[in-house]
């Protein structure tokens, strides 16, 4: 019999301690900070639906959605190129490097540069590609695939990541998770400084704009967009919404899902490259849009998978991913699923072939939590079996191609055959019920239930019972009936309604306050004639001299005695600027790029100051998304909190490649 | 379960010619195999009336909606599952919104732990009715399950074709039952029961899994 490879992982994962506890971990606080973080929403449900109405709406208009798209992205001045299969975006890819004579390229996160095996092939023609995510970064060390879409170090545990640093990095053994995160927040630092090329995913392309979203929470995001003088972006061409409203939408949905956070740190809302009066961000972007099987797929069975918006919430829910990880996955020939979880199950056979992936398929209970916790309501459990019945395709909807049944065994599909045969006939159905319950008598006697052999795949870890020795059909004609209504007191009854928790009635300025507090950062209230005043006492206390400034604080500090920097200067460890604006149900601060900006001093140095006029506070996200400042800018950042990581054993870190600390100067009018 | 629905005054009726609902051969992807026992579920429905009340979440689950995938190219047949599927109610889904009844007059004595099986919670959206039915019952104490809404592995021929998952999510689901100290786990479909069960037995354990319909049932005041 030929070796089955992908049952083989599932025991080498199940028997693995260390791998159960880290998933172990997973599986209960995310999903339980998932549902507490919609718990803040009590249209939760409602928003739902609407993401899942707009996403539908792209699928089912795939082409000309993209083509609306990449219009709008060429008009805004960033180069589109569109990919057919992997080759061909390597291919982009290489040509794009050749030109800027490229060697070192700083990633972040992109599971579609997972799909079309970008880090090898950028290797084997001697390029140096450095995964900047700190998740990413430790398995990149590993030689090892991302093991969770979101989470990708969610198989290790600390003193794994440990003695990983301590021998490809030679610093000394620590399991203190922030003096690891410290260690490659500094070799990365110089990868951004110094990469050729930036290389990015997309979690958001928005049609109607051609803006380019991007979440993260550690700032490599941020940098590898910002920093290197050419940004290159890899997007599968299906991860589209249609207008500024929809983004606000999903914005409040993705996090949640993702990390259970209202908003993630950075939010970056890029629509070109820098401008020509600008003196930050890079000269020139790309967008590779990858179809890789995508447009196929959105004429398949399968296509409401194609609404997936990769928050990993169903690999978190699913008891199966629970106990192999990401990297338990296997196709017939061995080969890891570039996506693993209930969505990849899907995605894997739908874009890489149901030959090879379709047993990952049969890798499910069908127990539904997938579903339950997508944020878009994706079906899951019914394109699972979908898969399984082997027409996914509408050209093949016919019978008999190809088989019913996929990866399944002949015996089992034989023996199915035979149940159903006697199933379609009440009399032979029950004969052999009275077969079975003479015969399991027969040979086992004695046992109450019997012991199956492990062979059997049941009996490896649980009994089977007896057949009733007389079936419900023989029971039935003499059957002891009860008197009818013997009972006269029937309850009629009232089933609690669910009502959802009040919002709290705070005012902007309190509310702001104590949502930003929540996320790390620290506000100070300040009065309008005491801006500069203050500032310079907030500088003091860190004992610098140089600053990191935009045009507006600049003007406020021109009198002082302080060096103040207006280029992307990496050595200062104050950044100082201004915000456009205030979100006050997430605690957020929104950010633009110009001639007068400066989003650098937001990302580079160890603490940020933004100046914030409190009449510049919105209640949320919703109410600014559509502005003109945020359309019209080259980029601009939401930034909710600083830096931060939970990459390792989810313990949260502070300060990862943007600054550790942040600071609002909240400006009374 | 028929005892439970004639004491709160229905006639039941059993048509004879039922076997199985095809299930097993729908999730392990052999529709032209599903379909043929569909139909012959049908067939054996058809010319009845009334409600069609089923003790099991997955069986009502699948000819509800899985009869709909089944048949979502013959019209024909489409709608004669539509038919059936219109009356299609889970046990405790009839007593609670249908009947509007929760106390059936049952006893049972000491801890009770409630299992919310995966078709029945997700596929049908039951999960307050077999809750309201049990907190009606004499003598009984109702515990949490830690986890609850975990599978308990079953999965029809998951559980065949890919033992290890389904032994470890089995174990996962005992250990939760254990912790509950009750001796009795009661839920609403015969799959997990037997799966349950099973894990119980082979693991030499006392514990017992029940369907809630013998709880239901049960009058027999033994406090």
């Amino acid at each position: 019999m030929k070796k089955n490879l992908f049952r083989e992982k599932i025991r080498e994962k199940i028997a693995n301690d260390a791998l159960q506890i880290a998933l172990d971990g997973n599986a209960d606080r995310r999903t339980t900070a998932r549902v507490n973080a919609f718990a803040g929403i009590p249209d939760h449900k409602e928003r739902r639906q609407r993401a899942h109405a707009i996403r539908k709406d792209i699928v089912d208009h795939l082409d000309d959605y993209v083509q609306q798209f990449k219009k709008k992205v060429e008009e805004n001045g960033i180069k589109v190129h569109l990919a057919e299969n992997a080759d061909e975006a390597m291919q982009i890819f290489m040509e794009i490097a050749g030109q800027h004579d490229a060697h070192l390229v700083a990633k972040s996160k992109s599971m579609v540069s997972e799909e079309i095996n970008f880090n090898h092939v950028l290797e084997a023609r001697g390029m140096k590609p450095v995964e900047t995510d700190l998740g990413e970064y430790i398995v990149q060390l590993r030689g090892e695939r991302p093991a969770h879409i979101i989470t990708p170090a969610v198989h290790l545990r600390r003193h794994e990541v440990g003695a990983l640093f301590h021998e490809k990095l030679g610093i000394p053994y620590t399991e203190e998770i922030p003096t690891l995160t410290n260690t490659a927040r500094r070799i990365l630092r110089d990868v951004f400084l110094e990469a050729d090329i930036g290389l990015s995913g997309i979690n958001f392309g928005v049609v109607d704009t051609g803006t380019l979203c991007i979440v993260t929470n550690e700032g490599n995001g941020r940098m590898v967009t910002t920093i290197p003088p050419v940004h290159v972006a890899l997007m599968g061409m299906e991860r589209l919404l249609p207008d500024m409203d929809a983004l606000s939408l999903f914005l409040s949905l993705l996090p949640r899902s993702a990390t259970a956070q209202k908003l993630t740190v950075y939010t970056n809302l890029i629509n070109k490259p820098r401008d020509a009066n600008e003196n930050e961000g890079p000269q020139e972007r790309h967008l590779i849009l990858l179809d890789n099987g995508r447009r196929r797929m959105s004429k398949s069975s399968l296509k409401d998978s194609l609404m997936c918006i990769r928050c990993g919430a169903c690999l978190n829910a699913c008891p199966v991913f629970r106990e192999i990880g990401g990297h338990g996955y296997l196709g017939t020939n061995g080969s890891m699923a570039p996506y693993p979880g209930p969505i990849g199950s899907v995605v894997s056979p739908g874009l890489f072939g149901i030959e090879t992936f379709g047993q990952l398929a049969q890798a499910s209970s069908l127990c539904g939590a997938c579903k339950d916790a997508c944020p878009v309501d994706i079906d899951l459990p019914k394109m699972l079996l979908q898969i399984r019945y082997g027409q996914i395709q509408e050209t093949e909807l016919k019978p008999g191609h190809p088989p019913e049944g996929t990866a399944l065994g002949s015996p089992l599909k034989l023996g199915l055959s035979v149940y159903r045969f006697a199933a379609t006939n009440q009399k032979i159905f029950s004969f052999a019920q009275w077969i079975g319950a003479r015969l399991s008598r027969l040979v086992f006697p004695i046992a109450k239930w019997i012991h199956m052999p492990t062979w059997s795949g049941w009996g490896l870890s649980k009994d089977i019972p007896h057949p009733a020795a007389s079936s419900f059909h023989k029971q039935w004609g003499s059957l002891e009936h009860e008197e009818i209504g013997s009972i006269s007191k029937l309850e009629p009854i009232s089933i609690p309604e669910d009502i959802g928790s009040p919002r709290p009635s705070m005012d902007l300025k309190e509310q702001f306050i104590s949502e930003l507090e929540a996320l790390g950062g620290r506000c100070v209230p300040c009065k309008r004639n005491q801006v500069a005043e203050q500032l310079q006492s907030l500088i003091s206390e860190k004992n610098i001299q140089r600053v990191l400034v935009d045009e507006f604080s600049r003007s406020l500090l021109e009198s002082s005695d302080l060096e103040l920097v207006r280029s992307s200067d990496p050595s200062c460890k104050v950044g100082i600027s201004h915000a456009v604006a205030g979100l006050a149900d997430t605690g957020s601060l929104i950010l633009i790029g110009g001639p007068a900006e400066s989003l650098s001093a937001s990302l580079l140095p160890e603490t940020h100051i933004a100046i914030l006029h409190s009449r510049d506070l919105l209640p949320s996200l919703g109410d600014v998304i559509n502005d003109e400042m945020i359309r019209e800018a080259s980029s601009a950042v939401i930034i909710s909190g600083p830096s931060r990581t939970a990459d390792i054993e989810m313990t949260l870190t502070i300060g990862v490649h943007g600054p550790g600390e942040l600071i609002v100067l909240l400006v009374d009018d | 379960m028929v005892k439970v629905l004639e004491r709160i005054g229905l006639k039941v009726e059993f048509p004879e010619k039922q076997t199985c609902c095809g299930q097993p051969q729908f999730n392990a992807g052999l529709r032209s195999e599903s379909r043929k026992m569909a139909e012959y579920t049908i067939r054996a429905f058809e010319n009845t009336e009334g409600y069609i009340i089923i003790p099991s979440g997955s069986c009502a689950t699948m000819i509800k909606h899985g009869y709909k995938e089944l048949f979502a190219s013959d019209p024909d047949m489409l709608k004669r599952a539509a038919h059936i599927g219109e009356r299609i109610t889970e046990f405790s889904q009839f007593l609670v919104d249908v009947m509007k009844v929760v106390d059936v007059g049952a006893s049972w004595h000491g801890k009770v732990a409630y299992h919310p099986s995966c078709h029945l919670l997700r596929g049908l959206d039951v999960d307050q009715q077999p809750r309201l039915l049990l907190s009606r019952v004499k003598g009984i104490e109702l515990v949490d399950l830690p986890h609850e809404q975990d599978c308990c592995g079953f999965g029809g021929i998951f559980s065949v074709v890919q033992p290890e998952l389904s032994g470890e999510m089995l174990k996962r689901k005992i250990h939760n039952f254990e912790v509950t100290t009750a001796p009795t786990l009661v839920l609403g479909d015969t799959g997990c029961l037997m799966n349950i069960q099973g894990g119980i037995e082979r693991q030499d354990k006392p514990q017992k899994v029940v369907h809630i319909a013998q709880i239901l049932a049960n009058r027999d005041i033994t406090i």
